[in-house]
């Protein structure tokens, strides 16, 4: 089942067209990763499923549900992180986490379970300080406990990553690994680096389209390989390959990087073995989505 | 119902966490002993100051204070501890736009009137809390001091004074639906308030001003009776609840 349907989407801020017609669908259990330039739309797309903004036209659906704007009962499935999540500071993390829970109308014998359990998961079990002395770092990881708190179906973080430091951005990583197994999750991202770890499913945004969509290994299969790179020990070696290889191009220091086919570089292998050509590496150029993205958004 | 208190006791340890509710509490403690206090000092300045009057021409007679010159400081104070109290609390719902806390508190299923309700009830109950202390301190020194019974329609007075100050807070939650910033809300607020002070001097409008509610002076000498003020407060309380109204609406379709 699609947890999430979104078609033709449009919503312009004054004469800034920020989504023109966005379709997106994300299959159930999925790790959805939604990436974009800075300004592409993500955001905006986003607080639109959570019904905080009001669209131009278009249809949003949650779990075959219709998102309205203003009060919306789809809600209920998603449990939202913002990109810079805001507490209350003068409560103390589990103070939060029940204000919460009281909020969305959960049990209480479930809440005080439920929440010591996320507080556990995201390492903020011991914390007894109120939330005003947090680094960035533990707000965002009581951010995701609170969009988990009441076992949502979709999960819904935008850049959860984007303003941490590698220690926290592993950290954040691995608690989103962990969610995996109970919902949804989608997350907005320009680290691209995220979505190959941890991501089953992406959309490129771009002009407030999505430019493509599928799973990781779909979308890195729509690239072939992007050929090869030879670095050789000594200059002159570089000049010579150029000479009898006209497709060869010079890249930094003694390399050359090849793009073509397989037969060609197996010519190029037995000249350079042949006339016994010093050959520092040779290493496949893998494609990522990170040339995939800048070949998309260009 | 549950959701709604939830929201509410966030809103009271807001108050008592951030310092408000003890400024609160001291700001009207300090106005209630306050009006007493200059009544009871009166003739004392008078006299400290006869010399210089004298010298200006006027003559310093005997200077009579009564309970009726405590519970005018109260009625002259009052306003300035409204203003204090608007200025400390309008941000109830700015500081939330502002800092994104309401984001997520609705996208967890809050319904928005609740919010609007939840905030009201609070400022409500501050008011009706500063106020009361405010009316009993001044009411236990008048008492010791002086006798409360020569002023006329006292408790009436003093409710009809709350009721202007419901209305305030009335106008503090529709500009905050409305607006987003605080700087707006107080002053729009103040701007209504203003303008519903001239209608009250306008002869044609003057029953209809909430404002005049404020005007206690001729109630408290017994001139005019509860009669003068009828039409004012029914306009007060319409209006109030037609803000709210108003409000949970706008909060309704409010993009945050």
């Amino acid at each position: 089942m699609e947890i999430l349907e979104i078609q033709d989407l449009k919503k312009s801020f004054g004469s800034k067209e920020v989504l023109c017609g966005l379709d997106l669908h994300v299959p159930e259990h999925s790790i959805f990763g939604f990436i974009g330039r800075n300004g592409a739309g993500k955001t905006t797309t986003m607080k639109a499923i959570l019904g905080l903004l009001q669209t131009d036209s278009g249809q949003i659906c949650v779990m075959g549900e219709k998102v309205h704007f203003g009060q919306t009962r789809t809600n209920r499935h998603i449990g939202y992180l913002p990109d810079v999540p805001a507490f209350y500071s003068y409560m103390t993390p589990l103070e939060y986490l029940h204000f919460c829970g009281e909020i969305s109308g959960m049990d209480k014998a479930d809440l005080v379970t439920r929440s010591n359990e996320l507080l556990k998961l995201v390492g903020l079990g011991q914390e007894r300080r109120r939330i005003k002395g947090f680094s960035r770092g533990m707000k965002q990881r009581l951010g995701i406990a609170q969009a988990l708190l009441n076992r949502p179906k979709l999960l819904i973080c935008d850049e959860p990553t984007s303003a941490l430091d590698p220690v926290g951005r592993k950290e954040i990583l691995d608690i989103l690994l962990a969610a995996k197994e109970q919902t949804t999750i989608l997350f907005s991202t320009h680290i691209l680096s995220d979505v190959e770890r941890i991501c089953t499913e992406a959309a490129f945004l771009d002009n407030g389209r999505i430019a493509m969509q599928g799973t990781i290994a779909e979308l890195r299969r729509l690239r072939p390989s992007d050929g090869f790179i030879i670095e050789t020990e000594q200059k002159e070696a570089i000049r010579t390959l150029m000479k009898v290889f006209g497709d060869l191009k010079a890249a930094e220091r003694n390399s050359l990087t090849f793009h073509g086919s397989q037969e060609r570089f197996f010519d190029i292998m037995r000249y350079v073995a042949e006339n016994r050509i010093p050959v520092q590496r040779i290493e496949r150029i893998e494609p990522t989505l990170e040339s995939l993205f800048l070949e998309v958004t260009k | 119902m549950r959701t709604l208190f939830a929201f509410m006791k966030k809103e009271y340890l807001e108050t008592a966490r951030t310092g408000k509710l003890i400024i609160l509490v001291l700001l009207f403690a300090l106005f209630g002993v306050m009006n007493p206090a200059i009544a009871k000092l009166t003739p004392w300045m008078m006299e400290m100051f006869s010399n210089s009057l004298v010298e200006s021409g006027l003559t310093v007679t005997n200077v009579q204070v009564d309970a009726f010159t405590s519970w005018t400081q109260f009625f002259k104070n009052i306003p300035i501890a409204l203003i204090a109290f608007a200025l400390l609390f309008s941000d109830s719902f700015t500081k939330e736009y502002k800092s994104g806390t309401l984001l997520l508190a609705l996208t967890k299923g809050l319904s928005r009137y609740k919010v609007v309700l939840a905030k009201t009830v609070l400022l409500l109950s501050l008011w009706t809390l500063g106020y009361g202390i405010c009316f009993s301190i001044t009411y236990g020194y008048t008492a010791y001091f002086w006798d409360n019974s020569i002023v006329n329609h006292l408790l009436l007075a003093a409710a009809i004074w709350w009721l202007f100050g419901v209305w305030v807070i009335g106008l503090i939650v529709l500009f905050s639906s409305l607006l987003q910033n605080n700087t707006g809300v107080t002053l729009c607020t103040g701007g209504i308030t203003v303008f519903a002070y001239l209608l009250s001097v306008i002869p044609k409008t003057k029953a209809y001003s909430p404002a005049l509610l404020m005007n206690t002076n001729s109630l408290l000498s017994g001139v005019e009776d509860a009669e003068a003020y009828m039409e004012a407060i029914v306009a007060a309380a319409v209006s109030t609840m037609i803000f709210i109204t108003i409000s949970v609406l706008a909060m309704n379709k409010r993009q945050v």
